[in-house]
């Protein structure tokens, strides 16, 4: 279900912890992040990986914002709707964004499942107002330009 | 502006061991390993440092708490999770000095006897995190930290932990929950994380900002840090502004610097040539500031307090004129709405409703004693929880609705009826249910509707 690079990052935390409970953070990290999703497969798979109960995966991915039971595009795109970048509209660079990327109303994701767009909390990055990340990495201010150059990947 | 943290954060090649050893990076760490424990405490807490990740208390009292027993492991917790909205100071440390950040995490670390620290960090701060790493490894292998730091005999080991997006995080014992693998709920204090905290053990949290702060202590003396700032606000502080301001970003300044002149000057003065309508100065969790209110303050903990708020994370978020104030209270307490983890019933509840009753008087929904009911609610909230998020959630709300009642007297439908301590503010509190008796006997007669229609 996951790479071995992927396997081998949640067992060198696994080794370096107390017990297999301290590296569910990671082995949830992971697992989205090759799979976009963590969904009941991947809970099974985890709690069979790190010897837990399902109960106890689920209980703790349902808790994270960044851990999602339905699949996010390939790349995701974080809007922030912090207070400041609120002010600055960020709310509707999200809307402009998803219409670029041919995102419908009420949706998250592209029809071909590259982008998901997504509009969260505060991400700690206001000096760039309206902030963004592209997967991991921070692209704000979302102006014409960070937006074309997101469309283009 | 001052230079206590930032002096080398301007150049990229501090983020390489060798540059920034040449500029004295732990060199603070090689003077904490010739001192014993009691010493270098009681270095930090001559120095006057309090935690600047919000709280403001003493560091070196914070550290004096721990008393290991027999077989027991200590474990200092570096607090990156920064997640206070208008908050990312300590994103900019991180970014450029990882050394500087490391350097604190074990100058923290040998003051308490910990032989593990973690630095727990923000699901969104993934590429800081490898930023960490890579210092970390550069440091590691320099024999800095590891087996025996700097041939000292002391061994420290540091791990990185990424969360995955929950504010609650960043709440001390929330981050210790989810550094066990948990969900993020904050434990009932006591026990105190000084006597049962990571892995039930004696454990600190202390935020980057003041870790760094006291690996600068260690290298440059309790003296000079106290020199700087005022009697009650010892050192400088990072002040990360955005909103409506020329030159949003992250500015150190020394404590007692007066906040009218950081705005014109480090700030570059309100964008678009529009007037200061109000200030945010420590992130969404504490009171909001009139511009009247914030003119004469200082940028130190003595004054924040004095105009009822207080410096927090110093997350400052400034407010040009022309911003609807009901409409930035709405996204704040969205905002709590959506990061109240759960646990207790009153912020769980508490906090959707505020969010609730907010969006139908923005949507023209409003009913009569609303501004009440908010108010009401938030009283409900403050002091029944078991962490500060409810108690945060509550400060935006009273405090825009009292200082910008008219914005939202606007949305109300008359009449607007709320007794008036809730108005002015509580006096002393009789007990956890309500206003002071002889004040509610005063309150303004109610004409209309009820005040509060739940």
């Amino acid at each position: 279900m996951l790479t071995s690079e992927g396997l081998e990052e949640i067992e060198a935390t696994r080794a370096e912890e107390p017990s297999a409970r301290h590296a569910l953070l990671t082995a949830l990290r992971v697992t989205q992040r090759e799979r976009h999703k963590v969904g009941p497969e991947e809970i099974e798979y985890i709690a069979g990986l790190l010897g837990l109960s399902p109960a106890i995966v689920e209980g703790v991915a349902r808790f994270y914002d960044q851990i999602t039971a339905s699949p996010t595009g390939q790349h995701i795109v974080r809007v922030c709707g912090g207070i400041t970048c609120y002010l600055s509209q960020s709310d509707r660079v999200a809307q402009d964004l998803k219409g670029f990327l041919g995102i419908a109303d009420g949706e998250e994701t592209s029809p071909d499942g590259e982008f998901t767009v997504r509009l969260v909390e505060c991400i700690g990055d206001c000096d760039h107002a309206p902030a963004g990340m592209l997967d991991d990495r921070f692209v704000g201010p979302l102006d014409e330009r960070a937006l074309r150059t997101i469309s283009e990947r | 502006m001052a230079d206590f943290l930032t002096r080398h954060t301007k150049d990229p090649a501090q983020k390489k061991l060798d540059t920034a050893r040449g500029r004295g990076a732990y060199e603070g760490f090689r003077r904490a390993l010739a001192m014993s424990r009691q010493e270098v405490v009681a270095e930090i807490d001559a120095s006057g440092l309090r935690g600047r990740g919000g709280a403001g208390f003493p560091t070196g009292r914070k550290w004096s708490f721990i008393h290991a027993k027999e077989g027991q492991s200590v474990y200092l917790l570096c607090n990156a999770d920064e997640s206070e909205p208008g908050t990312f100071k300590d994103h900019h440390l991180m970014t450029f000095d990882p050394h500087l950040v490391l350097e604190g995490v074990a100058v923290g670390a040998y003051a308490i006897g910990a032989h593990r620290a973690y630095i727990y960090l923000r699901g969104e701060y993934a590429s800081i995190a490898e930023t960490l790493a890579a210092a970390l490894r550069e440091a590691t292998a320099a024999g800095i930290i590891g087996q025996s730091c700097l041939g000292s005999g002391y061994d420290l080991s540091v791990g990185l932990q990424l969360g995955a997006g929950a504010y609650i995080c960043g709440e001390e014992t929330g981050l210790i929950q989810s550094l066990e693998g948990k969900r993020a709920y904050p434990r009932v204090r006591p026990p105190f994380p000084a006597v049962h905290g990571f892995l039930r053990e004696p454990t600190v949290v202390n935020n980057v900002e003041t870790l760094a702060c006291a690996a600068r202590i260690m290298a440059e003396g309790a003296e000079a840090f106290a020199r700087l700032g005022t009697r009650q606000s010892a050192g400088t502080k990072l002040i990360s502004v955005s909103g409506a301001v020329e030159r949003p970003g992250v500015y150190e300044v020394e404590m007692g610097y007066p906040l009218m002149q950081f705005l014109s000057h480090e700030a570059g003065g309100i964008s678009g040539g529009r007037r200061l309508k109000a200030i945010i100065p420590g992130g969404t969790s504490v009171p909001v500031l009139t511009a009247e209110e914030a003119a004469p303050l200082t940028i130190d903990y003595e004054s924040m307090l004095s105009a009822g708020t207080m410096l927090g994370s110093g997350g400052m978020i400034v407010f040009g004129d022309g911003t609807s104030m009901p409409h930035a209270l709405l996204r704040i307490a969205e905002f709590y709405a959506h990061e109240s983890c759960g646990e207790c019933t009153p912020c769980r509840e508490g906090t959707g409703w505020m969010a609730w009753v907010l969006r139908r008087l923005l949507a023209g929904e409003g009913r009569p004693g609303d501004l009440g009911l908010l108010l009401r609610v938030g009283d409900n909230i403050e002091g029944r929880t078991i962490c500060g998020l409810g108690d945060a959630s509550v400060q935006p709300v009273r405090s825009f609705i009292r200082k910008f009642r008219q914005e939202f007297e606007a949305l109300a439908p008359l009449p607007v009826a709320f007794p008036a301590w809730q108005l002015h503010g509580h006096g002393p509190r009789t007990g956890r249910f309500g206003p002071p008796v002889e004040e509610a006997a005063q309150s303004q007669p109610v004409e209309g509707p009820p005040d509060y229609v739940l």
